[in-house]
């Protein structure tokens, strides 16, 4: 036993440097996995976190005006499921000017002036309502929509349509609002006195409350007793705050999934080094082994002596790892933290560590493992006689390819020695392929993205800017865009919600106008025609209700069924909203839903050096005005950029583990090749014919690498942009890649493989032939 | 006769860690073109680091080397090792082929490390050898398949494929049975008597009654120097020189 125990230590120090490196790719692997793990364990944890600290509402109601009493609200408090509740909070849905410019419905909502007991606000930038001020403090999500900082002023429109003009002095967050559902208003909050004063007739009021849970998960229980309550209708929507975590929780979750394939692909790739160097350890110490067995060490010993090996690398290594990991794991976090305007450190954890410990010294051991049974399993004679085992009877084909071609001969022997060793350059070989596939992905991510942000038609976003109008008719408004100077078209659109006869609710947009000087995208399929009952769809509204273009679909108005009409689907095309599960359809056809349907909104096209404020003049003359102009802006999430970024980490440390691989393959098989170099330059070979041979076999692995890696990197872009927009129901997307940028990774992943066996090659281009000579 | 070969005063100094070892005293020899000489010595005495030196492989701490017009010990590694490519044939005790490659490919290597040498024009040089060293048979094969004797002539044909100026046998017949390394050795003589200047180190009085001259090495010193031909003349001075050194 103190044997082995010996021959490990002394093993691993004569390698040093590959125990170093080994060591490294360890590290980086556990911190990876660390990294992924933690994640996911805490991704709701910031937002747990922060709706403890505010003592948040499980369940909010907003309420049908007149519908409700103050009676029915004490007797929801005092159902058994309920342990707490903010009250009655009034709010009233009005229409606000923010800093002079745009114009926005919002829900204006009362809170106490005490920061209360249940459901209280998270003030993140300036500070909290003070008694006897008449001002504002914005939600976050409104705050960073419409651009708002504390200073700003927000005027406010008055049931009498006279103004007020209030300054904002904080931006809180709300753990209840949800950003993803767009059907609620963004919220400003104000004092009950500065309400008051503004809406004196407490008629208009709108009631909510917000209730606290003995159950958190009983939300749909309470939901379903407070309905039945009453025989009536009166609860006009709720919150559930499972959806609102949800949303929160959306951003990080993406940030997960790349994350894991991180740790995946790091993994991998150091088990494909750890199997390369056990392998070829074993390889180069086969006549070494034999001896050992020789003097009386059993079978198992000699795996035990390489498991030993490993062990000790891997277990310091995911040591070493899982502590990097922890203190980069509120990093992945930052993106929800940052957006609920808090900090958040995920808590150490024993499930964490028992499963990186698990996990990589696990797969670690088991490579060299399997690698150390073959050296134990040699046969004692045949390895002191002839060391490594015999090598290919017959030269590779394509060694005889290029000797056939005339390649000098030292370029034909390291040619050769890729192919001798077949595992172990595949193992090499894949490793760089992996690093390969990494940036090419990354770049065609960004191929893809610079594409589409050039031409946000791809991501159905056709228009330039967009107006809506609220008290002028539908008439007058068209009148004035029709004469606006630098509009080039528009069309309108008219928005209702429809369900179908399996009572599936979601928004239709009823459309009328140029629509042919839009260049609406139709990935598949094609667009309607005019006064027709046709539709085109987003893909996720066919996958939802499992239709296929040529089927037709039967609608109601959601809320009242009485009529129906039918459309054929003729085309999918790329709807960004409510995870695809939209429809458009002419205006025409949907009067016979809804008497009532005009245009409420209109998409412009503008002239290229249209002159904004001009049009801004002329659709919005003054502040009474009801029309608002609203430009597109951004309209790439940031959380897609963020991923690029982490796909060109991610192939960056590829890159560099395949580097520290190929290192470590010419370090071994030149170790093993030693005696092969010494003769080889006793017979002449010069030292740069030596460093020829040896970086040869380097660069056909690079050369091999990106001949897979560069199609299986396109390949694997587009199945996975594929599928992520087919899961967000988005519908084809097209990818693009710059073509003369992948050109230019050919050369730049050769060299850098060549680099990685360089030194190896000038190490076994200077080493003394006496010395080799003599280690007879 | 033309001296090919001139070493002067040579010494070398191995130097491990701390301890210094003396492994040349101060050696000076010249060849002439043509000679057959062997070297003789007792094991340790410095034999084999005489022949590296004087075949390029290593370099002398102090001393000269010329051979054929060129000073070896002026030399960078490069040029040394096209030196060796172009003027100096091996042979040594354990064969050292190239285990991956055919007996054939073996043969051409130093050939084709030179990259004006015509194909063609290797191929027929090759088999030309190993047709004169009864071996063409087995060009295909590879080294493991054949017997020690066999080998060893691969190594010889190798060591010949470049017209070498001078050949380095060092105890060419050490790892090969009595009937084996005798044939080795006649084909050695062979070569000598075409014209070929060789210098081998050996054990055995059987070989060295081949050579010219021998010269006999002890603690780093050519201490004799006797004439070849008479075999028992050769190991009675070894003998003898055995006796005096103890
Ligand atoms: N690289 C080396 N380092 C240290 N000592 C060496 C080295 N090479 C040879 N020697 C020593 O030099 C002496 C002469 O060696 P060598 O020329 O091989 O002797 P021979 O061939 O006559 O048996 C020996 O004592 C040997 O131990
Ligand atoms: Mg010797």
């Amino acid at each position: 036993m103190s044997a082995v125990w010996k021959k490990i230590v002394a093993d691993l120090f004569h390698r040093r440097w590959i125990t170093f490196l080994v060591t490294c790719t360890v590290i980086v692997s556990a911190a990876l996995l660390t990294l992924a793990l933690s994640t996911l364990l805490n991704l709701s944890g910031p937002y747990d976190k922060l709706f403890d600290e505010l003592n948040s509402a499980h369940l909010w109601l907003h309420f049908k005006p007149y519908r409700v009493s103050s009676m029915d609200i004490r007797r929801i408090e005092a159902l058994p499921g309920v342990v707490d509740s903010t009250d009655v909070q009034y709010s009233y849905f009005s229409q606000v000017t923010i800093s002079n410019e745009t114009r926005a419905w919002v829900d204006l909502r009362v809170i106490p002036l005490e920061p209360p007991n249940v459901h209280s606000l998270k003030v993140i930038a300036g500070r909290y309502l003070l008694p006897g001020k008449d001002e504002i403090l914005i939600e976050k999500y409104a705050a960073d929509t419409y651009h708002v900082a504390v200073g700003d002023m927000i005027e406010v429109t008055r049931e009498d349509n006279t103004k007020a003009a209030l300054p904002v002095i904080g931006i809180a967050y709300d753990p209840m609002y949800d950003t993803y559902r767009s059907n609620q208003l963004p919220s400003l909050f104000v004092s009950q006195d500065t309400f008051r004063s503004q809406f004196p007739d407490q008629d208009t009021w709108v009631w909510s409350v917000g209730l606290r849970l003995a159950d958190p998960e009983a939300v749909d229980e309470v939901l379903d007793e407070i309905e039945s309550m009453r025989s009536s209708e009166f609860v006009d929507t709720h919150t559930d705050w499972r959806d609102a975590k949800e949303s929160a929780v959306f951003s990080v979750q993406l940030t997960f999934a790349f994350l894991s394939a991180f740790s995946i692909f790091a993994i991998f790739a150091t088990i494909l080094i750890v199997v390369s160097v056990v392998s070829s350890m074993v390889l180069s110490q086969i006549r070494q082994i034999g001896i050992l067995k020789a003097i009386g060490f059993t079978g198992n010993q000699v795996s035990l002596l390489y498991v030993g090996q490993y062990a000790i690398i891997s277990l310091v290594g995911a040591g070493l790892g899982f502590i990097l990991g922890l203190i980069l794991a509120p990093l992945p976090l930052q993106t929800i933290t940052a957006s609920l305007g808090t900090t958040y450190y995920p808590p150490f954890s024993f499930l964490l560590m028992g499963l990186v410990f698990l996990i990589i010294p696990g797969t670690n051991i088991l490579a060299a493992w399997a690698a150390a049974r073959r050296g134990a399993k040699a046969n004692v004679i045949r390895s002191i006689a002839t060391g490594a085992e015999s090598p290919l009877q017959k030269p590779f084909w394509g060694t005889r390819f290029i000797e056939y071609l005339g390649a000098p001969m030292t370029i034909v022997m390291g040619f050769n020695d890729t192919f001798a060793k077949p595992i172990r350059a595949i193992l090499t070989g894949l490793n760089l392929t992996l690093g390969v596939i990494g940036i090419v992905f990354g770049l065609t991510l960004s191929g893809t993205l610079q594409t589409y942000r050039e031409n946000p038609a791809l991501l159905g976003i056709v228009y330039d800017a967009f107006v809506t109008r609220q008290d002028s008719s539908d008439g007058r408004a068209q009148r004035i865009l029709s004469q606006a100077p630098g509009v080039q078209a528009f069309y309108g659109e008219y928005r209702l919600r429809v369900k179908t006869l399996d009572g599936e609710e979601f928004l239709l947009r009823a459309v009328e106008g140029e629509l042919s000087a839009f260049p609406f995208y139709i990935p598949e399929g094609r667009f309607f025609y005019l006064d027709t009952n046709e539709a085109i769809v987003g893909r996720g509204l066919l996958d939802w209700l499992d239709l296929e273009i040529g089927d037709s679909l039967t609608l109601t108005l959601a809320e009242n069924d009485r009529r129906t009409e039918t459309w054929t689907i003729v085309g999918v095309y790329p709807e960004p909203a409510d995870a695809g599960q939209r429809m458009i359809v002419p205006l025409s056809s949907v009067l016979a839903l809804d008497r009532h349907a005009a245009s409420e909104s209109y998409y412009l096209k503008v002239d290229q050096n249209v002159d904004l404020l001009k049009l801004r003049k002329y659709i919005e003359p003054d502040k009474d005005t009801d029309l608002t102009l609203t430009l597109v802006e951004e309209a790439i999430p940031s959380s897609v950029i963020f991923l690029q970024l982490a796909i060109f980490m991610l192939g960056g440390i590829l890159v560099a583990i395949a580097v520290v691989n190929v290192f470590i393959m010419s370090l071994l098989s030149t170790q093993e090749k030693i005696r092969v170099v010494g003769i080889l330059k006793t017979i002449g070979m010069i030292p740069f014919q030596v460093v020829v041979m040896i970086i040869t076999s380097a660069g056909v692995l690079g050369m091999l690498a990106v001949l897979i890696g560069i199609p299986a990197g396109l390949l694997l872009t587009r199945v996975l942009l594929t599928t992520l927009s087919n899961a967000f129901g988005f519908g084809l997307v097209s990818v693009s890649v710059n073509v003369l940028v992948i050109i230019f990774l050919i050369p730049i992943i050769i060299s850098i493989s060549l680099l990685g066996s360089l030194i190896p090659a000038r190490w076994a281009s200077r080493i003394s032939i006496v010395r080799v000579l003599r280690q007879e | 006769m033309t001296t090919l070969v001139k070493v002067t005063e040579l010494e070398k100094v191995y130097q491990t860690g701390e301890i210094k070892f003396q492994a040349l005293r101060g050696i000076s020899l010249e060849i002439q073109a043509g000679d057959f000489v062997a070297i003789m010595g007792e094991s340790g005495s410095g034999k084999s680091t005489l022949l590296h030196v004087i075949g390029g492989l290593d370099q002398p701490t102090s001393g000269s080397v010329w051979m054929a017009g060129q000073q070896l010990d002026k030399m960078n590694e490069t040029e040394l090792a096209r030196f060796r490519r172009s003027e100096i044939g091996f042979v040594f005790q354990f064969f050292n082929l190239i285990e991956n490659l055919t007996v054939r490919a073996n043969v051409e290597l130093p050939a084709l490390l030179e990259d004006q040498l015509k194909k063609k024009e290797i191929r027929r040089r090759s088999e030309e050898l190993l047709e004169r060293l009864g071996i063409s048979d087995q060009a295909n094969k590879h080294p493991w398949e054949l017997s020690g004797g066999q080998q060893q002539r691969v190594a010889i044909a190798r060591a010949f494929i470049n017209f070498p100026t001078l050949l380095l046998a060092d105890e060419p017949t050490g790892n090969l049975d009595t009937s084996s390394g005798d044939e080795v050795l006649d084909i050695l003589k062979d070569f000598n008597q075409g014209g070929q200047t060789t210098l081998m180190v050996t054990h055995a009085a059987s070989a060295a009654k081949l050579a010219n001259y021998v010269l006999f090495i002890r603690d780093g010193l050519i201490v004799d120097r006797m004439p070849g031909g008479n075999e028992k003349a050769i190991a009675r001075r070894l003998i003898d020189l055995r006796q005096r050194g103890s």
